[in-house]
């Protein structure tokens, strides 16, 4: 056993760079609410508050030190927006090119519901003069 | 004989038989001669020998280490416990498309057994012949699992160690396919009734077959969110990532045909939304393919990543092109007649699938939206979980409202004392919301949890009324239980229900916090206290696994862990989770001292009612199969049904 812990902790050399020099710092919840707005840059679409890669640690250690200094959550994705761009938040803004992506649904919600209230509509009777020319050809002997 | 060889062999195979099941079946048709008819079916049984020998050629490769093949080499190493080895065919794209191909050749193997007319049974055939040629042309082709490499390893990396994590992973997939094969059946029976143009008795053995593709679909999903709880290490279910949107989408359309079918069997309309429901529902299967194996998108399973995306996206046309055009060849024909009323079950039916069509696209226009930004205007954005969240809690709470009332609601108009009922269930949706806002809950969860009272109470009602005129009519209460239709709706309808109830909570009360402990030092959090006693490091073969070692006052000692693959460079967190009926505790290492494991990082999330939906979706399960089994088949099936 103790053989084996000693190969274990030499193979972990080869992560050693991945862990920090000091222990990671505390974090909070409100940590955790405002990192899972934000995309993690570096990862396959997951949050800052999911991924475990480097940079979304980083992350949650910067907006735990932003809410120590009193920053509030709109500071601290402010400050994100300023490094790298909308594309970090995963709301997306409403207004310029995301804009769309909240105006699209509603509209499309708002056809489909269009498109309900005609099929339910009561349909309207046929015109009197359709009715009575129908009434006439069944009264005429057939030709 | 080499596995490359035999499956080589067993794929050109499938793909002659398919091709020519297909002509023969076109020719059927357009002939009207039977005996082509019967040679397309007598095709059907070599096809599905054809994939299964491919399918077993590639599980012999795999179990023998032929790493000569190209997939094994890189999917598969000797240290793979046995499991892991035979749930490898579906760990990467190649595999997973022959797993595909296989259960098309069953699917249409099953499918060719029903009686059906002449014509409909080759339009049938040639249209699960045309899907079965797609899948095995592409293997011959662009993605063969049969690859062979000139200088082959000695060993492979084995499969992504996320896959490896969890015995899910044998599951999950397998349920998905099944799901999203099972929904080209009744794309062939609605291309065969268009082209034709029967429209009625189509409806309801195409029922049957969506609910078999929507029980495994539901499984599936629920398998799925089951295995992002326990593996990916951030304690939810649910990401909106792009493939579980994918999924998402042909499970809402399939869920809005089971509904608007209902309105067909009974009265004859709704039509065309049935067709329309039924192709999208397809389509949308191969959508979501293309965009999980093109590489589009970026997501968490990109591991099935290959150069299959445009084949799919042309099959996608098609089949889309396919099914809408002749929809609307026949439109004038299958056209409603009539008006209906909002208030009486078709109403409330219609009105039901439009939320599930709405969601459907609101949910395809989330996901395509930073696609289609990119490529228009350059700009890179994101749509992610707090867009999905907001856009669907409406929709949610408008399909839990429309459960509760629909089945109560009589067809064509209600009655006096229907009205008696629906006043009951709003005063219980008042009150249930009133007291959990009294109970101090957000509005989100005051209301899920007035949903639920107010869904359970319609099915109550409706439990009683059957029970009740039973009784007056001197029959037994308990051959309530034999309609099994209804039966299994109901309960279907109070799982989802339970489902909204642990959503809602599960997402306006996760806490989640993270601290480093120094050893022998306590933490106090989400209403646990814990120990920090050390770390452990154990070696395991394929990976080494350390341990930190918590003493918490209520679930004893607690152990999260940290795997080390040797083919990863980050760890992976394997999670403590303790599922309690209120709150799921959820424990983390996240980070140790490695010198002298003086200190552990560890998060711990509370999710409370995450037992309810695993629950919830084990109920969606028994209420499929009490639905389907054989006692609940519909007559017309088992002969030849009338035009």
């Amino acid at each position: 056993m103790r053989a084996w812990l000693l190969v274990f902790f030499l193979a972990l050399g080869v992560w050693a760079q991945e862990g920090p020099a000091s222990p990671p710092p505390d974090l909070p919840p409100e940590v955790f609410a405002i990192a899972r707005e934000l995309r993690c840059p570096v990862c396959q679409g997951e949050s800052a508050a999911e991924s475990n890669s480097g940079v979304a640690v980083e992350m949650r250690r910067i907006i735990a030190e932003m809410l120590q200094e009193g920053k509030t959550k709109d500071e601290i994705k402010a400050f994100f927006v300023d490094r790298y761009g909308e594309w970090i938040l995963y709301e997306p803004p409403k207004r310029g090119v995301t804009l769309w992506v909240w105006v699209l649904p509603v509209l499309g919600l708002a056809l489909l519901g269009m498109g309900l209230f005609a099929y339910f509509r009561p349909k309207k009777p046929l015109p009197p003069e359709l009715l009575e020319e129908a009434e006439r050809r069944l009264k005429e002997p057939p030709a | 004989m080499t596995p490359a060889l035999l499956g080589n062999l067993g794929v050109s195979l499938a793909l002659a038989f398919s091709l020519l099941g297909l002509a023969l079946a076109l020719l059927a048709y357009s002939q009207g001669d039977g005996r082509f008819l019967k040679g397309a079916k007598a095709l059907v049984l070599p096809a599905f020998l054809a994939a299964l020998v491919a399918f077993l050629a590639l599980e012999w490769a795999l179990l023998t280490h032929d790493f000569s093949l190209a997939y094994v080499a890189r999917n598969h190493s000797t240290q793979d416990p046995l499991w892991v080895t035979l749930v490898t065919p579906w760990a990467a794209l190649e595999g997973s498309i022959l797993l595909w191909g296989l259960l098309q050749t069953l699917y249409t193997l099953l499918a060719s057994r029903r009686a059906l007319d002449p014509w409909r049974a080759s339009l049938v055939l040639a249209v699960l012949f045309g899907v079965q040629v797609f899948f095995f042309g592409v293997m011959a082709t662009i993605a063969s699992p049969f690859e062979t490499l000139p200088n082959p390893p000695m060993d492979g990396a084995g499969p992504n160690p996320l896959l490896q994590n969890h015995w899910m992973m044998a599951v999950h997939p397998v349920l998905m396919y099944l799901g999203f094969v099972g929904l080209s059946v009744p794309f062939a029976y609605a291309v065969a009734a268009m082209a034709v143009r029967r429209y009625q008795t189509w409806v309801g053995e195409t029922r049957w077959w969506t609910l078999i593709a929507w029980g495994f679909l539901t499984a599936g999903k629920v398998a799925g969110m089951w295995w992002s709880y326990e593996v990916l290490g951030w304690g939810g279910y649910w990401a909106w990532d792009p493939v579980e949107n994918a999924s998402f989408i042909p499970w809402l359309l399939a869920t809005a045909f089971l509904h608007t079918a209902i309105v067909q069997e009974a009265r004859g309309a709704f039509k065309a939304w049935n067709f329309a429901f039924v192709t999208l529902a397809f389509a949308a299967t191969v959508l979501g393919t293309f965009l999980t194996r093109s590489g589009v998108i970026q997501s968490v399973h990109a591991f099935a990543e290959g150069p299959v995306g445009p084949a799919f996206l042309g099959f996608f046309l098609l089949a889309t092109g396919l099914g809408l055009g002749l929809l609307s060849r026949v439109s004038r024909e299958v056209r409603d007649p009539v008006a209906f009323r909002l208030l009486s079950r078709e109403g409330a039916l219609l009105l039901g699938a439009f939320f599930f069509a709405g969601w459907a696209l609101v949910v395809v226009l989330g996901t395509f939206y930073p696609l289609l930004a990119e490529a228009f205007t350059g700009a890179k954005v994101s749509v992610g979980a707090p867009f999905f969240n907001q856009v669907s809690a409406p929709l949610g709470v408008g399909i839990l409202l429309l459960m509760g009332v629909g089945p109560i609601l009589p067809w064509r108009r209600p009655r006096a004392e229907v009205f008696r009922n629906l006043y009951l269930l709003l005063a219980v949706l008042l009150v249930g919301t009133l007291l959990g806002l009294l109970r101090g809950y957000t509005v989100g969860a005051s209301l899920a949890l007035g949903l639920f009272l107010y869904n359970t109470a319609a099915i109550f009602l409706l439990v009683r009324e059957g029970v009740l005129a039973r009784l007056r009519a001197g029959l037994s209460p308990w051959g309530f239980l034999g309609n099994r239709r209804r039966v299994g709706s109901l309960l279907a309808h109070f799982a989802v229900a339970l489902m909204g109830l642990g959503i809602a909570f599960s997402q306006a009360y996760r806490l989640e916090a993270e601290k480093t402990l120094y050893r022998g030092q306590a933490w106090e959090a989400g209403g646990v206290r814990m120990e920090f006693l050390g770390v452990r490091a154990l070696d395991e073969g394929r990976r080494f696994a350390v341990e930190a070692l918590l003493r918490t006052d209520r679930f004893g000692e607690v152990r999260p862990r940290l795997h080390f693959y040797p083919q990863m460079n980050a760890p992976l967190p394997a999670p403590k989770v303790l599922y309690t009926p209120g709150n799921d505790y959820y424990f983390l290492l996240m980070d140790f001292d490695r010198e002298k494991g003086g200190w552990a990082s560890v998060r711990l999330i509370v999710t409370p009612l995450v037992f309810w939906m695993w629950v919830a979706g084990g109920l969606l399960a028994l209420a499929t199969l009490y639905i389907l089994w054989p006692a609940g088949r519909p007559e017309e099936l088992k002969g030849v049904s009338p035009a």
